[in-house]
């Protein structure tokens, strides 16, 4: 275990890959958005303002997924590491860190709330779909799309790292073909109407809980791929 | 002896070239090996298959008596810095070592401080901002200051002067004499290691030539010096790996150890004994293995 923890120290060495780009990301994010609702504000809107600019850092965990592989794998290697080690320690380490982020949404929300969207009616963390359930929930959902976004760059990067470019593009495009399929069915068979309602239905929370299912899913392939993978 | 590594029947075939052909031996423990042989012949292939790093395709390696694959306790107590090694993108060498210190369990850090002195080494500096000369010593250091029992150094002193592949070679044999382990080298420049190691292994194309001891090595071959028509009467039946010729002189290297009759025959025939240094000795041995038996990948064509 302590063979593991420690492989979440050599993971946070890259400090400003996983802390400080994420929240440098998020802060610039945060006053762009301020600034733009600043200016709607004192050209007269009045109604509520909401932003999609808290994607952004949620959308770097990709990169951080990546770069916690590429990167660190080899050197974990040289560490006489093995690589459930260095999996289990890459994975708690992406715990910490959209934990560390969702705490920051939720707070952020929260503050939004009691202000009133920053005494503008603006709001960047807080967004009503998300937030239906309270903030624990909003919590969980925000912790489960860094973890997915991380676990997605993760595990496209394993596959390159095992089988070389040719066959993570051909899988990414596969994976594109079935998506597009998937849409065309749901087309054909007019079931769009279904597919709103479920989603809706779901709420943030139930859709938080099938991304955790699905970031699952992700992981468990990435080890299995990393089990061989040479650095 | 007893013997920490065992190998038998190692083969990696990668798609269409065999790196490793083959190939059986053990590694003694406490004891210095230099790893030789030309660029490609499979040095560093054989080293990451043993530290769990790469994958034999058949063939079954054995350390302290485990299969290393996944073995963390087996794993622990092997250090292997590869000649090409990367580290995290954002490291400084102080973060490097710091991470050697949590996971090497024999890690010595005022030995680290001593080396990181020694080779004048920024700890402040970026790897990735680090010059050739510098980065290998990073590994060098990690390598050294584990004090692994098994310890893997893959040309270690890659972009290293001439001064600071000394500092390596007495700090290696000094750290060595005090806390002694097995060391594994793997080397291009075999003279500059000639004195340190005390085991050779040669692998050429994926194939051990040689695994013999470094004071042995030395009676193997002799270079015979001296006209060449009494040069010729000594070697006929012997062996010959290497003929050059000057004039009326030749200079030809033969197989086997000499006994007094035969020192005998050549002071009467006037001729002159010189000692094959171990590079020498290495390259020729690896050039007659190579036209004795036509080569299977064109790549390996000597010259």
């Amino acid at each position: 275990m302590s063979r593991t923890t420690n492989v979440v120290r050599m993971q946070l060495v890259n400090r400003q890959t996983f802390i400080w780009i994420p929240l440098i990301v998020l802060g610039g994010a945060l006053v762009i958005t301020l600034a733009i609702y600043a200016m709607l504000g004192s050209a007269g809107v009045e109604t509520a303002m909401y932003g999609g600019g808290a994607q952004a850092p949620l959308w770097y965990f990709l990169v951080v997924g990546i770069y916690s592989l590429t990167l660190t794998f080899p050197f974990a290697q040289a560490m006489s590491v093995t690589r459930r080690e260095f999996y289990l320690g890459t994975v708690l380490t992406a715990v910490l860190a959209s934990a560390i982020l969702a705490v920051v949404f939720m707070v952020g929300g929260l503050v939004e709330q009691a202000t009133g969207g920053w005494w503008m009616n603006g709001f960047f963390f807080y967004l009503p779909w998300i937030w239906e359930s309270g903030p624990a929930a909003a919590g969980v959902f925000y912790f489960t799309v860094a973890m997915l976004f991380f676990v997605i760059g993760f595990w496209a990067a394993t596959v390159y790292k095992r089988f070389g470019s040719l066959v993570l593009t051909t899988t990414l495009i596969g994976v594109g073909i079935l998506i597009v399929v998937g849409l065309f069915i749901v087309g054909r068979l007019n079931a769009w109407a279904q597919v709103f309602t479920w989603f809706a239905a779901q709420g943030s929370l139930g859709l938080a809980l099938w991304g955790i299912l699905l970031t699952a899913v992700l992981a468990a392939m990435s080890f299995l791929t990393l089990r061989r993978a040479v650095p | 002896m007893t013997n920490v590594i065992e190998v038998s029947g190692l083969t990696k075939r990668y798609r269409d070239v065999l790196a490793v052909d083959d190939v059986s031996f053990d590694i003694q423990k406490d004891t210095i090996y230099g790893l030789l042989g030309r660029n490609g012949a499979g040095k560093t292939t054989v080293m990451s298959i043993l530290t769990a790093q790469n994958f034999a395709t058949t063939g079954d390696v054995r350390v302290f008596g485990q299969n290393p694959y996944e073995n963390a306790s087996v794993l622990a107590r092997m250090c292997f810095v590869r000649e090409s090694q990367k580290y995290p993108d954002d490291a400084l060498p102080a973060h490097a070592f710091k991470t050697a210190r949590l996971f090497f369990p024999n890690w010595d850090q005022q030995l680290a401080e001593q080396l990181i002195d020694d080779f004048q080494l920024p700890l402040k500096r970026r790897i990735k901002k680090l010059s050739r000369g510098q980065l290998s010593a990073v590994g060098v250091i990690i390598g050294l200051a584990s004090r692994a029992e098994i310890t893997f150094f893959d040309e270690p002193y890659l972009g290293l002067d001439a001064v600071a592949r000394q500092i390596f070679y007495d700090r290696l044999l000094e750290d060595y004499t005090k806390h002694p382990r097995t060391v594994i080298l793997s080397s291009h420049l075999i003279d500059e290691v000639a004195n340190l190691i005390e085991r050779v292994l040669v692998i050429d194309r994926g194939r051990i030539l040689l695994d013999e001891d470094t004071d042995s090595m030395r009676d193997r071959a002799v270079n015979v010096v001296g006209d060449e028509t009494a040069v010729d009467a000594f070697v006929a039946g012997r062996e010959v790996i290497h003929r050059e010729k000057l004039g009326r002189v030749a200079s030809v290297t033969v197989l086997g150890a000499l006994g007094d009759d035969d020192r005998e025959r050549l002071a009467q025939a006037g001729l002159d004994v010189a000692p094959v240094s171990l590079q020498q000795l290495i390259v020729r041995i690896t050039q007659h293995a190579g036209s004795a038996e036509p080569s299977l990948n064109d790549e390996g064509a000597l010259r």
